[in-house]
């Protein structure tokens, strides 16, 4: 009887080892289901999902270098509680100058595009559309206060990478 | 007096909701309770045959609905229990042959009589389910540890969740294999739980004498010796209100078992 519990045991133990090496039918079958229900939840289809994720590799990478593949993006539930949980692995801080021009690029574009807007809007139109011009204002305002204070950190996680 | 109006439901079919219904209205038949159970599964009714009562059907609800008889006329009683009586879905019609109003008023009357009305659901959820909902204010919700169950169970209780009438809602995870789950090859009644983020009232293990409980037209919770019919019995104490812990299908039951265990270990070694 207790050679066979320890038999038992010993087999048990290689039998996890085993298991953990690939990943068992059960956790496939929660992880699947952890995903599929959060979709049928929040009406977040594959596609939306994926949209979401291009468009947060879009706007990220204007601050940081990361690998666009790798970046997930995933539903997770905690309790009652839907949370986005996003994962971006960095693969190096960029430099300010970089940064500088990313943004300056992005604050082209935008004026571009609300000149080419204003011109198509018809007159109806015109006051929404200075709302939203003051609002990209406003953007730009506080993105052009929020860059010289990151600057300082980049800068010093580079010389810590450099070390 | 004025009874406690419970839904058995599942969204998926096949994974246990007439079984369950038939066992835990005669549980709670056994413990004292007057129980009617309505099977509103108009067109596909099996509660009757769980039960043992498909001769004794003379009137259904269709035809309580349509006042060819009165509805004390429709009800029939148990064989064995006199407390335990079942409203019977009518065979030949479809689930628009009764409506949400006419069973909220069936349920009513009902209610005057008996402790528990059990309302047994049909699978799926368009309007039989709907028409079963709605004189309940409370609800079992019916998975097995299987995806498909967990997702349609999930389905069936954000449906719950919108309905006002509905107080509370508690899950029964059904065919539970114990041996399945310590190799890691089912999901555990804690994931499913966990997945489902719900109340659980029951656990009940896969049980071949189920297969065989149904062909005899007799409930499992009769067999005092069998673990499911425990199981269905302690789902039963819990709806009365008693605190009754889950039985631990882990560990195989009486010493018969544990000699068997212990030579499946031996045979193990072999290979």
């Amino acid at each position: 009887m207790i050679l066979a519990n320890l038999y038992n045991k010993v087999l048990g133990f290689f039998r996890q080892t085993e298991k953990d090496a690939e990943e068992s039918s059960k956790d496939t079958a929660c992880n699947r289901l952890r995903v599929v229900l959060m979709q049928d939840r929040t009406n977040l289809t594959p596609e939306l999902m994926e949209r979401m994720r291009r468009e947060l590799v879009e706007l990220l990478s204007k601050y940081v270098e990361m690998d666009k593949d790798a970046l997930e993006l995933n539903l997770e539930q905690d309790g009652d509680q839907v949370a986005l949980m996003l994962s971006i692995p960095v693969i190096r801080a960029k430099d300010e100058e970089e940064i500088k021009a990313a943004l300056d690029a992005e604050d082209e574009k935008e004026e571009e595009t609300s000149e080419e807007e204003s011109d198509e809007a018809s007159e109806e139109d015109a006051d929404n559309e200075q709302n939203l011009d003051d609002e990209k204002a406003s953007d730009e305002n506080s993105e052009a206060e929020e860059t010289p204070e990151d600057e300082p950190e980049k800068s010093d996680d580079n010389k810590e990478t450099g070390k | 007096m004025s009874g406690r109006v419970i839904v058995i439901t599942s969204g998926k079919g096949g994974v246990g909701k007439t079984t369950t219904n038939a066992n835990i209205g005669t549980a709670l038949a056994r413990a004292g309770k007057k129980v009617v159970m309505i099977d509103t599964d108009l067109g596909l009714r099996n509660l009757d045959l769980l039960l043992g009562l498909e001769n004794r059907i003379v009137y259904t609800i269709v035809d309580v609905v349509e006042e060819r008889c009165k509805l004390k006329q429709a009800l029939v009683k148990d064989k064995k229990n006199p407390n335990l009586c079942l409203l019977a879905a009518a065979q030949t019609r479809d689930k628009s042959a009764v409506t949400e109003e006419q069973l909220k008023d069936i349920c009513e009357k009902l209610q005057k009589d008996f402790d528990f009305i059990l309302v047994d659901c049909p699978a799926g959820i368009e309007q039989g389910f709907q028409n079963a909902v709605a004189g309940a204010s409370e609800a079992i919700v019916v998975t097995t540890p299987e995806m498909s169950a967990v997702r349609d169970a999930d389905r069936i209780i954000g449906l719950l969740e919108a309905k006002e009438e509905i107080k509370s809602y508690k899950l029964l995870i059904n065919r539970v294999r114990p041996n399945l789950i310590k190799s890691n090859d089912m999901m555990s009644v804690d994931d499913v739980v966990e997945i489902l983020s719900a109340d659980l009232i029951g656990i009940i293990p896969e049980d071949t004498g189920i297969i065989t409980s149904t062909n005899k037209g007799e409930p499992i919770v009769n067999d005092e010796k069998s673990l499911a019919g425990k199981a269905y019995n302690n789902v039963a104490r819990r709806i009365i209100g008693e605190d009754v812990p889950f039985l631990n299908l882990e560990e195989p039951q009486g010493v018969m078992a544990k000699i068997k265990k212990f030579f499946s270990g031996l045979t193990g070694k072999e290979k």
